[in-house]
């Protein structure tokens, strides 16, 4: 009886396709809307939390807000590093200037730390050496390149020969001791792939202060987190008499926490958006319903006066609302997956040149796909409610003399 | 009961008409109606469209009903087709009464012991001949397989076979009352109930499904035929008059 039902109902529609069609398009633009949104918030959630793990979990990232006249120097961190749960100690002075070889000029991060934050950042070598602590000592001018920037500055030169040349960063002379290799993680990404990398009291000298404002602390052992936190803490709590507001500690894994929860939300509220307009697809859909059982008035008379009970006349209009829904939801769907291949298309062609790596692709969100189904049927049901009761309580004599 | 023994000497006349097949059938009536009285409130005033009917209708027969416009005869029909209910009264359809049941027991009945020729054929414009005989098969819940032959059936006897695929615009005003006598017989009903079935064709096309009613009424089928036209209901077995809401035997 039902499949029975579901045939009528695809009739009916098939009958007046054009009416369809346009009554579905509320529809197939909400669920296109819906689908569309939370699949590309999804997928940007997705691809920035990777990037965040590639990090790893075991760092931990110190700020020193206010010193309290008590500034942290570089000899302090060893004691950290002593900690059994601290490995690595990297502190790192952020700043840009401009590099000048030849006469190429290119505007670079410039970032002051020692030999531990190549390894925190996974940095590998292309040529040459890293920064080693003589060079912190000596207060050495020297650098170390990224890909990018040896690239942009020596063109079509050898990477095994640039290290040894000179170049000029913010007017000053520096020699370049070694060029990292090209580096995938986030990093690299953006502005920050022309960076160089000079000696942290290179840096704490040209800006004229050697206090440290920030550094990196790795755990030794990633099953050991917590611990380290603990010691982390103890260790600034008691440097800093026990004032909390003086420093702050982040970890990698609340902060990729912090930013999917921001981005959940953030598909929540696109995803409700598109929902109101599927909600308004749906008054589309009653009004057409309305229309179509006034219509069908002497219809509905003739298959009372033949035998159809209430039921079967509520479940006939009942099911033509909800098939129109469903099928304008599937059509949203494609329509969805076809937008989404070519937001795919646009954005791998407009990121190659600079890195393919960090493409994001767009994927359909299974789990929105359920909730539009369920949505549209939903909205089927609750829309075609009124219609089909309307259908249904109708007299048989009237209907049949309506003309 | 009394209304029933009374109509008995008019029964008598119906018969002569039958054939003998219908004898042995000759006690049970399919339809009996007790003092049936319907109102209908217009305005502030009371229309008495039916006025205490008494009527019997044995199995086999062939009636016409006959009466002027306004004379209650449409909602004699929708009384005796349980589209609407009386106020008042008793009736019996295969013996049961029917004034207790829910709409959809109403529909049920419908379904099963009645087949309706309206005078606009009443076919649904959107579906093939086929699909409209088919219906109501599907609404009393039959398999497809099993509602094929009876519709083939149906269809083979108003001779319309061959058009079986057409939509009802494409075919003649005859053949579309031909297709609705169809869909009326499918179900192997009780009763047919046509209401003024020629009123929309010409003399001659109604003639022939006058000729048609005539055949169903010979194979056993009982017949009630409503119509302002007495020479039309003088071809019916019995006849009686309906004016201002009252029977009259003829």
């Amino acid at each position: 009886m039902i499949l029975q039902s579901i045939k009528m109902a695809l009739k009916s529609i098939l009958a007046n396709k054009m009416r369809a069609f346009l009554t579905m398009l509320g529809i197939i633009i909400g669920v296109m809307a819906l689908v569309v949104l939370v699949s590309l918030a999804t997928s940007a959630t997705n691809s920035v939390s990777d990037r965040i793990s590639q990090l790893g979990n075991d760092l931990f990232t110190v700020n020193i807000r206010d010193d309290g006249g008590k500034p942290l120097k570089m000899d302090e961190l060893d004691e950290l590093t002593a900690e059994e749960t601290l490995g690595l100690v990297a502190p790192y002075l952020q700043s840009s200037g401009s590099v000048k070889q030849g006469t190429s000029t290119v505007r670079v991060s410039i970032t002051g730390t020692n030999n531990a934050y190549f390894s925190i950042m996974s940095s590998v070598l292309a040529g040459g050496r890293l920064l080693l602590q003589p060079d912190l000592d000596n207060y050495a001018h020297v650098v170390v390149l990224s890909y990018e920037a040896a690239a942009e500055l020596f063109e079509n030169v050898p990477i095994s020969e640039i290290p040894g040349q000179s170049i000029t960063l913010d007017d000053l002379p520096y020699q370049i001791v070694g060029v990292l290799a090209e580096n995938e993680s986030v990093t690299s990404t953006g502005m920050e792939s022309y960076a160089v990398y000079v000696p942290f009291t290179v840096t704490a000298r040209t800006t004229g202060s050697s206090d440290i404002t920030s550094f990196y602390v790795m755990a030794t052992d990633s099953s050991q987190i917590a611990a380290a936190e603990t010691a982390l803490d103890l260790w600034l709590f008691t440097r800093f008499d026990g004032d909390t507001d003086a420093y702050y500690v982040q970890n990698m894994e609340t902060l990729s926490e912090t930013l999917s929860s921001v981005q959940d939300t953030f598909a929540l509220l696109l995803g409700g958006i598109a929902g109101i307009s599927l909600l308004v697809g749906g008054i589309g859909i009653m009004n057409i319903m309305l229309v179509s059982v006034t219509e069908r008035t002497r219809e509905i008379g003739i298959r009372k006066a033949i035998g159809a009970t209430q039921g079967s006349i509520m479940t006939q209009f009942l099911l033509e609302a909800m098939v129109l829904c469903l099928i304008g939801c599937a059509i949203g769907i494609i329509g969805s997956g076809i937008v989404l291949l070519i937001v795919n298309m646009i954005a791998s062609s407009g990121t190659d040149a600079s890195s393919s790596a960090a493409a994001t692709t767009y994927t359909l969100s299974g789990t929105v796909i359920v909730v539009s189904v369920v949505f549209s049927t939903i909205v089927g049901m609750v829309f075609g409610l009124y219609p089909a009761q309307k259908a249904a309580r109708m007299h048989p004599i009237e209907a049949l003399r309506y003309e | 009961m009394a209304a029933a023994l009374f109509r008995f000497p008019g029964n008598e006349a119906g018969w002569a008409d039958n054939d003998a097949g219908a004898e042995g059938k000759r006690q049970s009536a399919v339809i009996e109606l007790i003092d049936i009285s319907k109102t209908y409130h217009i305005g502030d005033s009371d229309v008495h469209a039916l006025d205490e009917v008494n009527l019997s209708i044995d199995d086999g027969e062939f009636l016409g009903i006959v009466g002027p416009s306004g004379s209650g005869k449409s909602t004699l029909m929708n009384i005796m087709g349980v589209l609407d209910v009386a106020d008042c009264g008793v009736y019996l359809l295969d013996g049961t009464s029917v004034e207790s049941y829910s709409s959809g027991e109403l529909a049920r009945i419908r379904n099963r012991h009645i087949g309706f020729v309206f005078q606009n054929f009443n076919l649904i414009g959107r579906m093939s001949i086929e699909e409209n005989v088919e219906l109501p098969l599907i609404y009393r819940g039959m398999k497809a397989a099993e509602r094929r032959p009876l519709v083939e059936a149906a269809l083979e006897k108003v001779g319309l076979l061959d058009r079986r695929r057409h939509t009802p615009n494409n075919v003649s005003g005859g053949q579309q009352q031909r297709a609705a006598i169809a869909r009326a017989l499918v179900t192997e009903p009780s009763l047919i109930l046509a209401d003024e079935p020629t009123g929309n064709l010409d003399s001659h096309t109604g003639a022939e499904i006058v000729q048609l009613l005539h055949e169903l009424n010979a194979s056993g089928r009982t017949i009630v035929l409503i119509t302002h036209d007495s020479t039309l209901a003088a071809q019916t077995g019995r006849t009686v008059h309906i004016r201002d809401g009252k029977v009259a035997e003829e």
